[in-house]
């Protein structure tokens, strides 16, 4: 998936070709796109954990929701794939603020005095297991492609090919988390947010209504996965399951970054994404996810709150 | 008679009754589906009774069990594999080999809070995951990847080779599997330093303050979850001779330790035990019947089954259970006040 011509999840050939350092910065630039987009898939769950303090394991169902949605529209209706982000960003916004109101709050609400409610994550993963097999109910297991303006091209950079999808991805990727840094900093919201996740009970007293800046959090985070749906549109497959391909991949990209911050939400994304182009040059390609669990692992005797966590989150 | 002592007799009278029922059921319940799906519970319920050691007791949510089930499957079969050695014997080596796996895991992860702890140990499952399907062989013994191992059959019944015909034997072995577990967990929730693991679950600052080494008993509780995960994956081996990564090391399978755990009661003796008692049947049912309806109709209820329990009891079904047996078993008696009966 980070070759320019392939589409989707496709077997990385195993041959390992001549490496060069036109094929190494040609990797590079790979896997650098492929890590912003994973670093935005990242930046969701992280935002919720900061906030809720619950690791959202729903997270892939909501970029799968958010990929069909995209998928449909433009099936149906043949739109520009970026424009599209205009109805899927509001749709998952409510989804998920929907979603927390309903199905979250009342078991958050049971455990507010327990800081991680172990409760809460069942809770996501059994809207995972609810929300993947409803769209494999309605859509079936195949796997869709939706053919847009911009699938295929490329943008050509000297010797380099850089495709177009995933150049717009980098840029959608830096628009968001530019835009989500100034909201946290700048806005009312933003600041109630941030104080909500310092300290709960602190900012309810403060008269911040911590419920409802929870919904807004994880209608944040869900919108944001919407995002990465449409900016995966282009170049990957959609199926039920396509959540879960990103689920454990976002779960070490957090961790590796540190849980709760942004910054390292992209970071640990491009890190993985780079892993991920990199080594299958030197290596069977099937031993570079191998390599990425070492990573995390050794990261995690190293320093366990990650490259930009903080330490009373671990 | 007073009542009180009425209702402890008809208390005992009905577990004397429950015991006799579960060792006599394989002399009447003659449908190997039947008994497979029972097989499949206690075994469930099992290793969610080894997961509740970390899960329920230490108060952290480990998500990469299958990694233990797979090294005591793995561990076993090789041994029977390329040196003859019985899997009676290699279900202790691979238990220790989980043991000490577990040690090296948990001594940096259990430091870790709890979003922390679940995202290592998950990220641990699926690594190991990654690593058996990318091992073609080690030395002599062959592991075969992603295509998995089958255990070579040997006719008839055959003690030493755990291998059995019939599904009674895998019946008698898991349900005494699952006796001695549960004694050991209520063993361990009974000595000194089950209460300090309990303290250092539900309260690890005060526990530490008070002077208890919340992280060793923590440590000592998963090598010992990890010892008694890996025993379990010996007979999964034996009972389906033929296991393949995806399956064995999956994360729906550690997923669904902690489901059952939770729905039964976390950190509770007999909870893991009802969990699997509801969720496995539900699972199994629903798989069954509905799947050739509507595909992944079964795994929308599962997901509800979950959802609606953690709404509405998010301590777990014990708790409603045992008041309702309570409630019945005052009926029964006669008993006016509800004295707490701990079943």
């Amino acid at each position: 998936m980070s070759r320019a011509p392939s589409r989707g999840p496709a077997p990385r050939d195993t041959i390992k070709s001549e490496v060069t350092l036109e094929a190494i910065i040609q990797a590079i630039i790979n896997g650098s796109m492929t890590g912003a987009y994973y670093g935005l898939a990242a930046l969701g769950l992280t935002l919720i954990f900061g906030v809720i303090k619950v690791i959202n394991f729903a997270h892939g169902s909501l970029l799968m929701v958010g990929m069909f949605a995209a998928y449909w529209i433009i099936h149906l209706t043949g739109w520009h794939p970026y424009a599209v982000l205009f109805l899927v960003i509001p749709m998952l916004f409510v989804f998920g603020y929907a979603l927390q109101g309903i199905v979250i709050k009342p078991v958050l609400e049971a455990q507010r005095e327990v800081r991680e409610p172990t409760e809460v994550i069942i809770v996501t993963t059994g809207v995972w297991y609810v929300l993947d097999n409803l769209a494999l109910m309605l859509f079936g297991a195949e796997f869709r492609t939706v053919k847009t303006s911009i699938t295929g091209q490329v943008f050509f950079l000297g010797d380099y090919f850089l495709p177009k999808p995933q150049v717009y991805g980098v840029v959608i990727t830096i628009l968001t988390s530019g835009l989500l840094l100034w909201f946290l900093k700048y806005t009312r919201m933003g600041k109630s947010i941030r104080a909500a996740s310092l300290d709960r009970d602190t900012a309810s007293l403060m008269g911040i209504n911590q419920y409802r800046v929870y919904n807004i959090a994880f209608g944040i985070g869900a919108a944001i996965a919407g995002i990465v749906g449409c900016v995966l549109i282009p170049f990957y497959y959609v199926f039920p399951s396509v959540g879960v391909v990103f689920d454990v991949k976002c779960f070490i990209i957090v961790v590796l970054g540190g849980l709760g911050s942004i910054p390292g939400a992209l970071i640990g994304g491009v890190i993985v994404g780079l892993i991920e182009s990199i080594f299958p040059m030197f290596m069977t390609s099937t031993w570079t996810e191998l390599i990425v669990y070492a990573v995390f692992m050794a990261v995690l005797f190293i320093r366990p709150a990650g490259l930009f966590g903080e330490k009373r989150d671990w | 008679m007073n009542p009180g002592s009425r209702k402890k007799t008809i208390d005992t009278l009905l577990k004397i009754m429950l015991a006799v029922f579960v060792f006599t059921l394989p002399l009447w319940l003659t449908s190997p589906t039947y008994l497979q799906i029972l097989i499949f519970l206690f075994l469930f319920a099992y290793l969610t009774t080894a997961w509740n050691l970390v899960g329920g007791f230490a108060g952290v949510l480990p998500l990469g069990h299958s990694a233990y089930v797979g090294i005591g499957a793995y561990t076993s079969t090789v041994l029977f594999i390329t040196w003859g050695i019985s899997p009676w014997i290699g279900m202790w080596v691979g238990g220790l080999i989980a043991a000490i796996v577990g040690t090296i895991v948990g001594i940096p992860t259990l430091k870790l809070r709890g979003a922390y702890f679940a995202l290592s140990t998950m990220a641990f499952g699926e690594g190991v995951r990654v690593l058996a399907e990318n091992t073609m062989k080690v030395g002599p013994c062959v592991i075969d990847g992603p295509r998995g191992i089958s255990i070579p059959l040997i006719p008839g019944n055959n003690f030493t080779a755990y291998q059995f015909v019939s599904k009674v034997p895998y019946y008698y072995i898991i349900l005494i599997m699952l006796i001695i577990v549960l004694f050991i967990t209520w063993y361990v929730s009974r000595i000194r330093p089950g209460y300090y693991l309990a303290a250092g679950g539900e309260e690890p600052e005060a526990a530490q303050a008070l002077g208890v080494n919340v992280a060793k008993y923590k440590v000592w509780a998963m090598a010992l979850s990890c010892f008694l995960t890996a025993l379990a994956g010996t007979f999964l081996a034996q009972l389906t001779l033929y296991f393949y990564p995806k399956q064995i090391l999956g994360l729906d399978f550690s997923f669904e330790l902690a489901f059952i755990a939770l729905i039964g009661g976390r950190g509770t003796i007999t909870g893991p035990v009802i969990g699997a008692l509801i969720l496995r049947p539900v699972g199994e049912f629903a798989r069954i019947y509905l799947s050739a309806v509507l595909p992944g109709l079964h795994l929308v209820i599962y997901g509800l089954v979950l959802i609606f329990v953690m709404l509405f009891q998010p301590r777990g079904l014990v708790e409603p259970l045992t008041r309702f047996y309570d409630w019945i078993l005052n009926k029964v008696s006669g008993t006016a006040t509800g004295k707490e009966v701990k079943s």
